[in-house]
């Protein structure tokens, strides 16, 4: 049993009395009153999260809502802002760039994420298995995730799928003729989704940890029935490792809109050819930091958080058909 | 027993996923101040170029503060897009450098926000030396009056050329060419050389500039545009066919070698530039390379204007005098001539002019060129840009790419231009 215990004297500077509330009856400590978490002892607390609640306040909070503010007016950085209405979100539909915007972002989110996890899951269970050798090949795995955001990794990435490098050379040996991805309207955005799902480490790392939960006494018993690899898969891996599918479906999910590095610099700055890798952040930086327009570089933010905020809450609710929680999960 | 310990975590998962969405929100611009009083005076000093202009310029700031103990001066330089994304954070927080590397078409955008310094009182205080420039040179960054920036040097447009290719399908440019010359002449070498001639003009605002020049009109007049879809549908649907017909290079392979020049890569026979970025040509290709005379309509007027790269001051410093003083050291020093050759175009006062002689091919190529332009009185005055005009810029050379890569109609690609100036028109 290896669920958190809470014990009061580690929750200060929380208050210790909705500690038993919390937990189940016989699960937690007994009710016994707030020891040590006195009025001097909170202050000390919030004085040692100051720095953090500070930052929060000035660098995040502030910042957020003078944006959301800033979404509402016409903001050139240098005159003080005009209040325009919603007109930077009428804009934002009526503009051809835009909507190409989102469509680049959701195709690279659609596709780059549901590949780099199944990437991610057919790695660990490869390595799931004992075999000789084996960390140094969850290590080998795991170092694009290190270096794959890197400016360095992108540049590299650009070189190599640009005419008669590596890709274009292997594509002529295939029999195919197509040229480097990169001056490709067509294929560049696919060389942006291999570079997320070569960065498959983090998911992996994720993935195999769940697997090593999966009880193992579940394949015997279903071995002793006769169920094939298929079926073992299917009705014991997947719904078991379901809740750290969730999680990394979730992650990747986020992390995928939020896509702006490897589209700016795979493109040499452009964010084309033809827009063709105009992901929503890269509009996003152009409209603020080259074309001044901050207003509508706000809306265009706050709209993307309400986009990733509808598309989490889908995500949570769909866990009732398919993440199967043990210990009184729904 | 369970071993699924941390799956009761949604609690957890909720906050990870919220606090995940909400970045990038936010961000923030941030100055911190500079200055003092006694002792001696830091100006900051920032321009646009590659690693060789910034050596250059260090070398010559070196010199400065040889010369004048009293003021130090902090450097700082970046690609071009990159260098005006920053300019503009730090003017819009308060914090711009002292001195900045300036062109035309950012002098009415930013005078119109307070940015600029005016150097005209500068000049008559004596700090800053105004005599001895070329060809009124020194007018050239004055609007209402004011003094907005002082040029080191003036450039033009040319057509580069591989002279290899153009010696090889026997043409030689001259001046009086027309467009219709220059067409037969692509397609001389597209026949005979299987190289496209042109690497696509299509995008460069300040070669239709021209082509509109020579028909009376200009890309832009003091408060918006000059032209309108009744030019434009015709130039873009023509280069599109060029482009299909191979006489342009093809797009997606300039895409991929950007941010090298197409011509200097072998792509095409020639390509129309400012002539002192001829200068990078031998560098960074094979062949060699020199410049041709612009085109003209009627065979004698190409509608071309001396442009120039200057320094100008910014409103907020705190020490103008320092500032002109270096600006005036910049642009009449021999010294510096020497040190920075034609890296911004032919220096802009007599002094200078005559204090460098070049002894390297591209070099003696650019002061021959600007020679034969001047002698040939086809230069015009240039109005300066209305605020908005680097955004219209940046979209012209953006949507003719997309164009040519096939992407979009000529009529569709004329509509989003247009649609995009009027909002940089109305947004700066």
């Amino acid at each position: 049993m290896t669920h958190i215990q809470i014990s009061p004297g580690a929750v200060a500077p929380w208050d210790g009395r909705s500690v038993p509330e919390r937990s189940g009856p016989g699960d937690g400590p007994p009710p016994n009153g707030a020891k040590g978490t006195g009025r001097g002892e909170n202050l000390a607390g919030y004085l040692f999260m100051s720095p953090w609640i500070a930052g929060f306040l000035f660098l995040i909070a502030g910042p957020m809502v003078f944006s959301l503010y800033l979404s509402f007016t016409e903001y050139n950085l240098f005159e003080a802002p005009r209040w325009i209405g919603l007109r930077n979100f009428t804009d934002m539909f009526a503009d051809p760039r835009w909507r190409q915007s989102v469509k680049v972002t959701s195709w690279y989110v659609l596709i780059g994420t549901p590949v780099k996890l199944a990437a991610a899951l057919a790695v660990a269970m490869l390595l799931a298995q004992k075999r000789w050798g084996q960390s140094f090949y969850r290590a080998a795995f795991y170092a694009p995730s290190l270096i794959g955001a890197s400016v360095s990794a992108a540049i590299v990435w650009r070189a190599l799928f640009s005419d008669d490098a590596i890709v274009d050379r292997t594509q002529k040996v295939l029999g195919f003729e197509a040229g480097g991805w990169i001056g490709d309207p067509e294929m560049i955005i696919y060389a942006l989704i291999a570079l997320t799902v070569w960065q498959f480490g983090a998911p992996m790392v994720i993935f195999l940890a769940g697997l090593k939960q999966v009880p193992q006494e579940l394949y015997e018993a279903a071995e002793m029935d006769g169920a094939g690899r298929r079926r073992k898969f299917f009705h014991i891996t997947l719904p078991m490792i379901s809740p750290v599918l969730f999680f990394n479906v979730l992650l990747e999910t986020i992390h995928s809109f939020q896509i702006f590095g490897s589209a700016y610099i795979v493109s040499n700055g452009s964010c084309g050819p033809a827009d063709a890798t105009l992901v929503y952040t890269c509009y996003l930086y152009e409209q603020g930091f080259v074309n001044s327009r901050m207003g509508f570089a706000s809306a265009m933010g706050w709209l993307l958080l309400v986009a990733v905020g509808l598309v989490t809450a889908v995500l949570f609710r769909s866990q009732k058909r398919w993440v199967h929680y043990e210990e009184g999960g729904r | 027993m369970s071993r699924n310990n941390g799956m009761d975590r949604r609690q957890l998962l909720k906050l990870a996923g919220l606090s995940a969405a909400g970045l990038g929100l936010t961000a923030a611009g941030c100055g911190s101040g500079s200055g003092g009083s006694g002792g001696p005076v830091t100006i900051r000093h920032a321009w646009w170029g590659a690693d060789d202009r910034a050596k250059k310029v260090q070398q010559c700031v070196g010199l400065f503060e040889k010369k004048h103990p009293k003021i130090k001066v902090k450097t700082d330089f970046q690609q071009y897009p990159d260098f005006w994304k920053k300019f503009n954070t730090q003017a819009a927080g308060g914090n711009p450098p002292d001195v900045i590397q300036n062109a035309v078409t950012f002098l009415r955008k930013y005078e119109a926000k307070n940015v600029l310094l005016d150097l005209g009182p500068q000049a008559e205080k004596g700090n800053l030396d105004l005599g001895g420039f070329r060809s009124g040179l020194e007018k050239f960054a004055e609007i209402d009056g004011k003094l907005l920036g002082v040029p080191v040097g003036s450039n033009s447009m040319a057509l580069v050329i591989d002279e290899k290719v153009y010696e090889k399908a026997g043409i030689t440019p001259e001046a009086g060419w027309t467009w219709d010359d220059w067409y037969a002449a692509l397609r001389k070498i597209k026949d005979g050389q299987k190289i496209a001639g042109d690497a696509g003009p299509y995008g460069v605002m300040y070669l239709y500039d021209l082509i509109l020049r020579q028909n009376g009109k200009a890309f832009f007049t003091e408060d918006g545009m000059g032209f309108g879809e009744a030019e434009l549908l015709p130039y873009w649907t023509e280069a599109l066919e060029r482009v299909e017909a191979g006489l342009y290079a093809d797009p997606g392979k300039v895409e991929q070698i950007k941010p090298a020049s197409a011509t200097a890569k072998g792509l095409s026979a020639g390509e129309f530039t400012w002539d002192n970025f001829s200068v990078r040509y031998s560098a960074e290709g094979s062949s060699s390379y020199g410049l041709a005379p612009i085109p003209s309509t009627d065979g004698k007027k190409t509608g071309q204007y001396l442009g120039s790269l200057m320094l100008s001051g910014t409103a907020r410093t705190e020490h103008p005098a320092e500032v002109a003083t270096f600006i005036s050291f910049m642009t009449h020093d021999p010294e510096v001539a020497r040190i920075m050759g034609y890296d911004r175009g032919v220096p802009a006062t007599t002094a200078q002019f005559e204090a460098f002689q070049p002894t390297d091919a591209p070099s003696k190529a650019i002061a021959a060129y600007e020679t034969s332009i001047a002698d040939a009185g086809v230069l015009e005055p240039i109005t300066p840009h209305p605020a908005g005009a680097d955004v219209i810029e940046a979209a012209f050379l953006r949507i003719g790419a997309d164009l040519a890569l096939g992407k979009t109609s000529p009529k569709d690609s004329v509509k989003q231009f247009f649609s995009e100036a009027k909002t940089a028109l109305a947004a700066n």
